[in-house]
C-alpha cells in the first residue's frame, strides 16, 4: 500500500512540475511582450532595457525558468507585473477560497442531489424516475453553464428579484452562481451513481444478501452502495476540480473575484508570474485530485491495490 | 457484437459490413435516436438553407429597425442593429457546426494515426503515447483552449486547433484499444504472413475495422464540441465578430437580457437543443453498437 501510494506520488510531483515547464516555455514562446503592455505608449528603449533586466526577461529561458523553479520551491512566485508592488502569492492567496468555495458548494449540491437521484433511477430502471434522470442527466451534460446563468438572471434575478445579479461577500450571493455550476456536476454524479449500483446489482452476493432475508434497503446500503463508491469517488474527484478550474465561466458572468478571473486577467496581460503560478496550482489541483481518487480506489477496494 | 464476429468467421459478409447493418437495424428501433435524428436533419438543414433564402444578410444591419419583435419580415424579431435575428441565429449555427465538424475531422485523424500506432507498435511507444494520453486527458479541453487562444490570439482556427488537441487524447484511446484486440485476428497474421509492411496493415486491415466505433465516438463528441466552443465565444475567446456562433450571439445579447430577454433566450434554445439532440442521438447509437453501455461504465 505504502509502496503504492509513494510510486503514484513520485509520478504525479514529475508531472507537475512538467506541465510547469509546459506553461513556462509555452508563455514566452508565444506572442505578446508584457514590457511593453507595462510601458504602454512610452517608447523608450532605455527605460525598456532597465525594465527588463530588472524582471531577468533579458536571460535565457531556461535560466528564467530555474529561477522561478528554486524561489516557487519556498512559496514565492514573485510580484505580479500587471499589480507592482503586489506578490502573486498573496493575490492566489485571495482568490483561490472564493474559487474553491465556490465549487465546494456545487458539487457538494450536486453530491446531495445526485446519489439519492442516482440511486433511485437504478432501482426503479425503466421507470417514471429513470427516465426523468436520463432527462436531468442529458440536460445537464447539454446545457453550457453561461446559459443557465442566463437563464436564471432573467428569471430569479431581473424577473423575481429572489436573488441579487452580482456582487460578493454576502451568503446570497452565492445562490445563482452555485446553481448554474451545479448542473454539470450533478449530471455527472447521478449517472455515474445509476451505473455504479446497475453494475453492482446482479452480482453474487448481492442475492446472497437478499436471500439471506435481509430488507431491500440494507441490502442496498450494506452491500450494493459501498461496492457502487469506487467509480461514485472518481466521478466527485474530477468533477471538484473541472468545476474549480471551469469556475471562471461563471465568475466572469457573476464578477466574482475568484481565481478564474484573476487567471484570465492575467493571460490577457502577459503577467508572466502570475500566469506560471495559476498554471502550476491548476496542474498541482488537477493531478493531486487525481492521485486522490487513486488512493481512495485503493484504500476502499483491495483489488486494485495488487495490480500493476 | 460476437453474433456478428461469428458470422463473419463463417465467411458470410466482411465483418464491418455486417455490423453496420446490425447498427443500423438496431437504431432505427430506438425512438428517441430516430427522434433526435430527424431533429438533427431538421437544424441542417435549417442552418445550411435559411442563410442562402432569406432575403437578409447576418451583418446587415438597419437602424431604423432595432429591437424589433417578431414579425411577418422579421419572424424572430432584429437584434440592436436591427440585423435579422432569424439570419443571424442559422449563420450562426453554421459556424457552431462548421467548427465542430472540423474539429471532429481533425481529432478522428490525429487519434486514428496515434491510437493505431500505439495498439499495433506496443511497447515503448505505446507507453509513452499512452501517458501522454493521460496527461492531455486530465487537462480540461476548456483550459487548454483558453490558454491556447490568450497565447495564440483567438479565432476561429485557434478554437479548432485547441478543441482538436483536447480531443485526440480520447479517440487515441479508442482506437488503440481496438486495434491491441483485432491485431492477432487471422486476417491480420495472414496479411502480416504474406509480407505486408505494417503500415498497409494498419490502413487497411485494422483501421477500417475500427470506424464503427470512431462513427459513435466521433457523434458524442461534437455536443461537447459545440458546448465549448460557445462558451470560449461568449467570453470572447472564440469566433470573432462579426462572424456569428450560437456563443457570441448569446454573449452580444446578454447586456440587454434585462429589456430584450428574447434575443438570448432565442440562441440559448437553439444551442441546447442542438447539443441536447446530438447527445440523445450519440447514446443512442452507442447503446445500438453495445446495449451493456447504458448499464455498464458511462
Amino acid at each position: 500500500m505504502t509502496r503504492f501510494v509513494l510510486r503514484r506520488l513520485a509520478l504525479t510531483l514529475l508531472l507537475v512540475v512538467a506541465s510547469s515547464v509546459v506553461v513556462f516555455v509555452v508563455g514566452r514562446l508565444a506572442p505578446g511582450d508584457p514590457v511593453q503592455l507595462l510601458m504602454g505608449d512610452l517608447r523608450d528603449p532605455v527605460v525598456e532595457g532597465r525594465i527588463r533586466r530588472e524582471l531577468g526577461l533579458d536571460r535565457p529561458v531556461w535560466e528564467q525558468y530555474l529561477r522561478f523553479a528554486r524561489r516557487a520551491v519556498r512559496g514565492n512566485f514573485g510580484q505580479s507585473y500587471a499589480n507592482p508592488g503586489r506578490p502573486v502569492a498573496g493575490m492566489i492567496g485571495q482568490a483561490l477560497p472564493v474559487t474553491a468555495a465556490l465549487a465546494t458548494a456545487a458539487v457538494g449540491l450536486a453530491l446531495l442531489l445526485g446519489l439519492p437521484l442516482g440511486l433511485l433511477a437504478a432501482v426503479g430502471r425503466g421507470t417514471l424516475p429513470d427516465v426523468v434522470t436520463r432527462f436531468v442527466a442529458l440536460g445537464g451534460m447539454s446545457i453550457p453553464s453561461f446559459v443557465v446563468a442566463v437563464v436564471l438572471i432573467q428569471w430569479l434575478a431581473l424577473g423575481w428579484h429572489v436573488a441579487p445579479v452580482s456582487g460578493w461577500g454576502e451568503p446570497r450571493h452565492y445562490l445563482l452562481p452555485v446553481a448554474a455550476l451545479t448542473l454539470q456536476p450533478l449530471a455527472y454524479v447521478t449517472r455515474v451513481t445509476r451505473a455504479g449500483i446497475l453494475r453492482v446489482l446482479p452480482e453474487d452476493y448481492v442475492r446472497t444478501a437478499r436471500s439471506k432475508g435481509l430488507s431491500p434497503g440494507r441490502v442496498l446500503v450494506r452491500h450494493v452502495l459501498p461496492n457502487a463508491l469506487i467509480s461514485i469517488i472518481t466521478v466527485a474527484g474530477l468533477a471538484f476540480s473541472y468545476t474549480l478550474t471551469g469556475a471562471f465561466v461563471v465568475e466572469t458572468i457573476f464578477r466574482i473575484p475568484g481565481l478564474g478571473q484573476a487567471a484570465v486577467g492575467a493571460l490577457f496581460l502577459r503577467d508572466y508570474p502570475m500566469i506560471q503560478a495559476v498554471g502550476l496550482l491548476y496542474a498541482a489541483i488537477f493531478l493531486g485530485t487525481g492521485l486522490l481518487a487513486d488512493v481512495g480506489y485503493a484504500v476502499v477496494d483491495p483489488r486494485v491495490r495488487y495490480r500493476r | 457484437m460476437t453474433g456478428a464476429d461469428a458470422a463473419a468467421a463463417a465467411g458470410v459478409l466482411r465483418p464491418a459490413v455486417l455490423r453496420r447493418r446490425r447498427l443500423l437495424g438496431r437504431v432505427r428501433r430506438d425512438p428517441a435516436a430516430v427522434a433526435s435524428a430527424l431533429l438533427l436533419a431538421v437544424i441542417l438543414a435549417g442552418v445550411l438553407v435559411l442563410p442562402e433564402a432569406w432575403p437578409y444578410r447576418y451583418d446587415q444591419q438597419s437602424l431604423e429597425h432595432q429591437f424589433e419583435g417578431p414579425s411577418g419580415r422579421h419572424p424572430l424579431g432584429t437584434d440592436q442593429y436591427g440585423r435579422d435575428l432569424l439570419t443571424r441565429l442559422a449563420y450562426g449555427g453554421r459556424i457552431s457546426l462548421a467548427v465542430a465538424f472540423v474539429t471532429v475531422l481533425a481529432e478522428l485523424v490525429l487519434g486514428a494515426a496515434l491510437g493505431g500506432v500505439a495498439g499495433y507498435a506496443g511497447g515503448a511507444i505505446d507507453d509513452w503515447l499512452m501517458r501522454l494520453t493521460d496527461v492531455m486527458l486530465a487537462f480540461p479541453a476548456l483550459l487548454l483552449a483558453l490558454l491556447l487562444a490568450a497565447f495564440l490570439g483567438p479565432g476561429t482556427t485557434t478554437v479548432i486547433a485547441a478543441l482538436a488537441l483536447a480531443g485526440w487524447p480520447g479517440m487515441a484511446r479508442t482506437v488503440r484499444s481496438e486495434v491491441l484486440s483485432l491485431r492477432e485476428r487471422e486476417y491480420v497474421v495472414a496479411a502480416r504472413a504474406q509480407g505486408a509492411p505494417p503500415r498497409r496493415i494498419l490502413l487497411w486491415h485494422l483501421l477500417p475495422n475500427t470506424v464503427h466505433l470512431l462513427v459513435v465516438r466521433a457523434t458524442l463528441d461534437v455536443g461537447p464540441i459545440i458546448l465549448t466552443e460557445a462558451t470560449l465565444s461568449f467570453l470572447g475567446l472564440g469566433i470573432q465578430r462579426p462572424i456569428p456562433s450560437w456563443g457570441v450571439l448569446i454573449a452580444d445579447s446578454f447586456q440587454h437580457l434585462q429589456s430584450y430577454p428574447y434575443l438570448a433566450i432565442v440562441p440559448c434554445v437553439a444551442l441546447s437543443a442542438t447539443i441536447l439532440t446530438l447527445n440523445f442521438f450519440g447514446e443512442g447509437l452507442a447503446e445500438a453498437m453495445d446495449p451493456s453501455v447504458r448499464e455498464g461504465a458511462s
